[in-house]
């Protein structure tokens, strides 16, 4: 794989590779890249023209402090190491995508906007990422209830040719998924988490291999759990589906709370939520703000889900936006 | 950028009354002022080191980042390190001997103060380097150095995989970080590879090849021991130091024993032997003329520089034109005269031959493997080894390869663990047949070397592509004489008696394999191993070697020859002691009477009776069938059982072929189990093929 320079720009100032722990120069997060790449397309500049300029020019031309054009000279010499860091990862199977790659998901950047990763490392087929599907949410405890809706989501998608989007974690994630390949469907695990050995599973492997299965993780290929990530992914499942059904959630805690209610509130996509008599109070309250009920069971056959669901969307538009390639 | 300046750098690296060789300014101006990308083609001694070595030190002054540097030679270069030291250059290499290193050298990187670091290609992808090393260049890296770049093609002579690897850095490089390939030896196709590789921006540096001081001749003796008799003659008549290279290591402990049995001073040098072989130790003394000749395998391999060098004798035919210039250029780099003689016989194209079968593993071989990680998350070697029936080395050769390709990945849990990673997997066959082809082809040519009547170093030019190839007026060929290819018919028969009687050691097994037992501990208790045994020749081999294959796959029958051998092995030159009372065999249902039969007759010869108190249970497959430990051991294991009580005294236990060792391992347990004494393993003997590329 070659990335273009302004990609590799991206991954020098905004990724962990090649970066000792102890470094005193962390990567970019969004909030320090967003102003630097406005003010590059401001000054009718790309990313790979950083890459020649030494400190001083940077400080000059960027107009930022000493300190931040240390830190961006710091971060922009890596490209040997980061290198020999990516040709390790090309031959596990994992590849980059960035903000300033043609081909990073839409969605993400209609949606998103500045919130929109810089960096995406995935293992599998990247062109499932933004296909028409739905995305499935829920905590990792479930009923026999939320069990059942899971996997008849996962095999309605596989069915009807919908993409499975879920955050590829244990319980309704793992469920789903299962159900939309084991019926011959494709699936998109946005992961928080453990990237590099998530694809040594034999399932999830095969699966990549068959091109009907993309991991793909906006944090390092072998980031290891923590609730912040996984917290911090949950909007990325969201924004790159049709709709979303949340099977599970607790009341005003946890993460898919958090993330259905970022969800309504930021009127991505429709969200449904599960209804049933037994369902969890997190259910009750979600629908109390907004979200769309889907019943259990599914009065229809599964063929109908999806113009189920157009029927019942209320219409939710999103903000139309300008877009840039690595803004 | 400043010639005086380099060349003061120069003399303080390697002396006052030094200067530039030519060609050597040149490529230090391409790499470290115009920050090309270069490949340096010159011989072995021109001092590409120095290049690379100052180009750091330039770029240094410039302000750039450490050099890194891939070698696979990084034992062979505390000599040169040293020499950089004396303009200040702080090296160091990572290597899995000096992890006690580790941390002080990943400070040095943090606080600048390492200049140049030498790591093994196979270092690239190992994890610590990656994630603790790496980083601590803060990807500065100044200069990025690949010696021996002719690894890097498949037409090369020494194809290596983990150069793929470096390949595909090298293209993901910036353009602003230098590149320097540097190598001995590479004709005109294998240097266009490593363009094509490279990327079309490298400038080829490339002087003259012709090594004026070496006398080049050639030698055919059919037989190992006219050959062995040739040394003998020959070997006092060379005042200094030499190499002797063999193909196998069998043939390394077989000419060096020759040889101390005739009193010179010879040392065996080799990979065989589970690596237990302490080759730095024997680098030194030869470096230190504490040995006079070392008797090779390619494990002495590139990049070995003792200035003093005499003569380089090849006791067997190498594969290559190319390995042979690159063997042979060991000679005479400081020395007015030196020597190159290649004696070739009979078994070289056999050997040879097996080489090249055995270079690739086979698309099968390498689907089974991928078959069983396809199944798993990660499997250790030996996880792996019990489900599919390769040997260790070939399983090992497969998955070098197929992780360089990236459908094999490694990870750390305790212990290696591979898995299949999401990367298809295509055999590509052309790619395996092209090389085959190559491999055959270069035979030939080696062939067409030894029957050359013409100039000998002309030839090698020739076929290395030297740009001004030119007869050299000092090879046997120009002159019209040489040593003589005659031999004196004493000498030759008390070689082959050496060949006869040469002592070949069964080491017993101490531990049992892998998954066998597996609540139990692997090693074997002690009172119920075998002790050291014999087997009278390698099998195959010339010598008893060629009887025993007779023997067995024709007559049906040892030959009485073979049972006087063994006797004579027995009681004059091994003499077990306690001697043992008795004698008993394996048997085997394939060929019922054939290794019993002997047997009886070994032990009337010996004049101890004979009983044949082991039996097989079932037939199992031949043991030669079964490619690696695990696989051997559970295919002995619950085949021969005991059947009549025993006497306690020490036994002999006899076999044809010893192989594994697992069907003697067991055989002996059991027979100390049911209260035998001593167990002395002997067979006719020693399967070689195993460890025949050591």
């Amino acid at each position: 794989m070659t990335l273009s320079p302004d990609s590799q720009t991206l991954l020098l100032l905004c990724s962990h590779l090649g970066l000792s722990s102890a470094s005193e120069y962390a990567p970019m997060t969004l909030k320090n890249w967003n102003p630097l790449a406005k003010k590059l397309l401001s000054i009718s500049k790309r990313p790979a023209d950083l890459l020649e300029l030494d400190k001083e020019e940077l400080k000059n031309l960027l107009e930022i402090t000493e300190e931040e054009a240390e830190r961006i000279a710091h971060l922009l010499q890596r490209s040997g190491t980061v290198a020999i860091e990516l040709e390790r990862l090309n031959s596990l199977g994992i590849d980059v995508i960035t903000r300033a790659d043609s081909d990073y998901p839409l969605r993400y950047k209609q949606r998103l906007k500045e919130a929109a990763p810089t960096i995406l490392f995935y293992a599998g087929e990247k062109d499932l990422l933004g296909q028409p599907g739905i995305a499935v949410v829920g905590s990792r405890h479930l009923d026999d209830a939320g069990q059942a809706c899971a996997e008849f989501v996962g095999n309605a998608c596989g069915l009807s040719g919908l993409v499975l989007y879920s955050g590829g974690a244990k319980g309704v994630d793992s469920i789903s998924m299962n159900a939309a390949l084991t019926s011959r469907g494709t699936a998109v695990g946005i992961l928080a988490d453990s990237l590099e050995k998530s694809i040594r599973n034999p399932e999830n492997r095969d699966a990549i291999y068959r091109g009907d299965l993309c991991l793909v993780t906006p944090y390092s290929p072998n980031a290891p759990f923590s609730v912040g990530t996984a917290m911090g992914r949950n909007k990325l499942i969201y924004t790159l589906a049709d709709y979303a059904i949340v099977v599970a959630s607790d009341a005003e805690k946890g993460g898919t709370w958090a993330g259905a209610t970022e969800a309504l509130k930021s009127k991505w996509l429709p969200v449904f939520v599960l209804d049933h008599p037994d369902m969890p109070e997190g259910n009750k309250m979600l629908l109390q703000k907004g979200a769309l009920q889907f019943p259990h069971p599914f009065p229809e056959h599964h063929q109908e889900l999806k113009s189920w669901l157009d029927k019942h969307t209320a219409e939710i538009k999103s903000d139309p936006c300008q877009l840039s390639l690595f803004y | 950028m400043d010639r005086t300046h380099t060349l003061t750098l120069l003399r303080k690296m390697i002396g006052e009354d030094k200067d530039f060789r030519p060609g050597q300014w040149e490529a230090i101006e391409a790499v470290a002022s115009k920050k090309q990308r270069t490949l340096v083609v010159q011989r072995t001694g021109w001092g590409k080191s120095l290049v690379y070595f100052l180009a750091t030190k330039l770029l240094r002054e410039q302000g750039s980042g450490p050099t890194v540097l891939i070698s696979p030679l990084l034992s062979l270069m505390r000599n040169q390190i040293e020499m950089a030291g004396r303009i200040g250059i702080r090296a160091f290499t990572i290597n899995s001997a000096n992890k006690q290193e580790w941390a002080a050298i990943e400070e040095a990187l943090a606080k600048d103060e390492c200049d140049l670091i030498l790591i093994s290609p196979e270092r690239l992808n190992n994890e610590h380097f990656l994630k603790d090393v790496l980083p601590q260049i803060s990807g500065r890296i100044g200069l990025f150095v690949v010696d021996e770049a002719h690894c890097i093609s498949d037409w090369g002579h020494d194809f290596r995989p983990d150069y793929r690897r470096i390949v595909r850095i090298v293209q993901m490089l910036p353009r602003g970080i230098p590149v320097l390939g540097t190598t001995a030896t590479a004709n005109d196709r294998v240097v266009k590879d490593v363009q094509a590789q490279l990327g079309p921006g490298l400038t080829v540096h490339r002087g003259p090849l012709v090594r004026e001081s070496l006398r080049l001749q050639n030698i055919t003796l059919a037989n190992q021991s006219e050959r062995l008799a040739w040394l003998a003659e020959n070997l006092p008549k060379f005042k200094g130091s030499g190499i002797i290279y063999c193909l196998t290591v069998a043939d390394t402990e077989r000419v060096t024993g020759w040889l101390k049995q005739k009193g010179f001073s010879a040392e065996a040098y080799h990979a065989g032997g589970n690596g237990t072989m302490d080759r730095p130790a024997l680098e030194q003394a030869f470096l230190n003329n504490k040995i006079k000749i070392l008797v090779a395998t390619v494990a002495l391999g590139m990049g070995f520089d003792k200035p003093d060098i005499d003569f380089v004798i090849h006791f067997q035919r190498p594969g290559s034109v190319v390995a042979y210039y690159q063997q042979v250029g060991r000679a005479g780099r400081a020395v007015e005269k030196s020597y190159g003689i290649l004696l070739s016989g009979n078994e070289d194209d056999q050997i040879q031959n097996y080489f090249i079968e055995s270079a690739f593993p086979s698309i099968d071989v390498t689907k089974d493997l991928l078959k069983v990680l396809e199944n798993s998350e990660g499997l250790s070697l030996y996880e792996i080894l019990s489900k599919v029936n390769i040997s260790k080395s070939t399983a090992e050769k497969a998955l070098k390869l197929l992780e360089v390709d990236g459908i094999v990945g490694q990870t750390w849990d305790n212990k290696v663990l591979y898995f299949r990673t999401p990367n298809p997997w295509r055999p590509d066959v052309e790619r395996v047949n092209r090389v085959l082809d190559l491999r055959r082809s270069e035979l030939a040519q080696m062939q067409e070397y030894v029957d050359h009547q013409g100039c000998l170093m002309k030839f090698l030019l020739n076929a290395l592509d030297d740009p001004h190839p030119a007869a050299c007026d000092r090879c046997a060929n120009c002159k019209g004489r040489g040593f003589s290819g005659e031999v004196d018919q004493k000498m030759v028969i008390e070689a082959e008696s050496f060949l006869k009687s040469d002592q070949i050691i069964i080491q017993p097994r101490v531990l049992w394999p892998f998954a066998l037992f597996p609540d139990q501990k692997r090693k074997i208790p002690l009172e119920y191993q075998n002790t050291d045994g014999r087997s009278l020749c390698y099998y195959g081999d010339a010598g008893w070697g060629k009887l025993v294959q007779s023997g067995k796959y024709q007559e049906g029958h040892f030959s009485n020859e073979l049972v006087k051998a063994a006797a004579h092995l027995i009681r004059d030159m091994w003499q077990p002691n306690p001697f043992p009372g008795w004698v008993t065999a394996i048997p085997s249902t394939r060929h019922p009477k054939l290794v019993a039969e002997f047997a009886r007759r070994l032990a009337d010869s010996l004049q101890i009776p004979f009983y044949p108190v082991i039996d097989r249970i079932r037939e199992a497959p031949e043991q030669k069938t079964m490619q690696n430990s695990s696989k051997q051991a559970h295919n002995v294991f619950n085949t021969i059982r005991i059947v009549q009580t025993i006497s306690h005294e020490p036994v002999l236990l006899v076999d044809d072929i010893i192989d594994s060792g697992w069907t003697l391992t067991m055989a002996g347990y059991l027979l100390k189990k049911q209260g035998s004494g001593l167990v002395y393993p002997f067979t006719l003997a020693r399967a070689t093929s195993r460890n025949a590329n050591g």
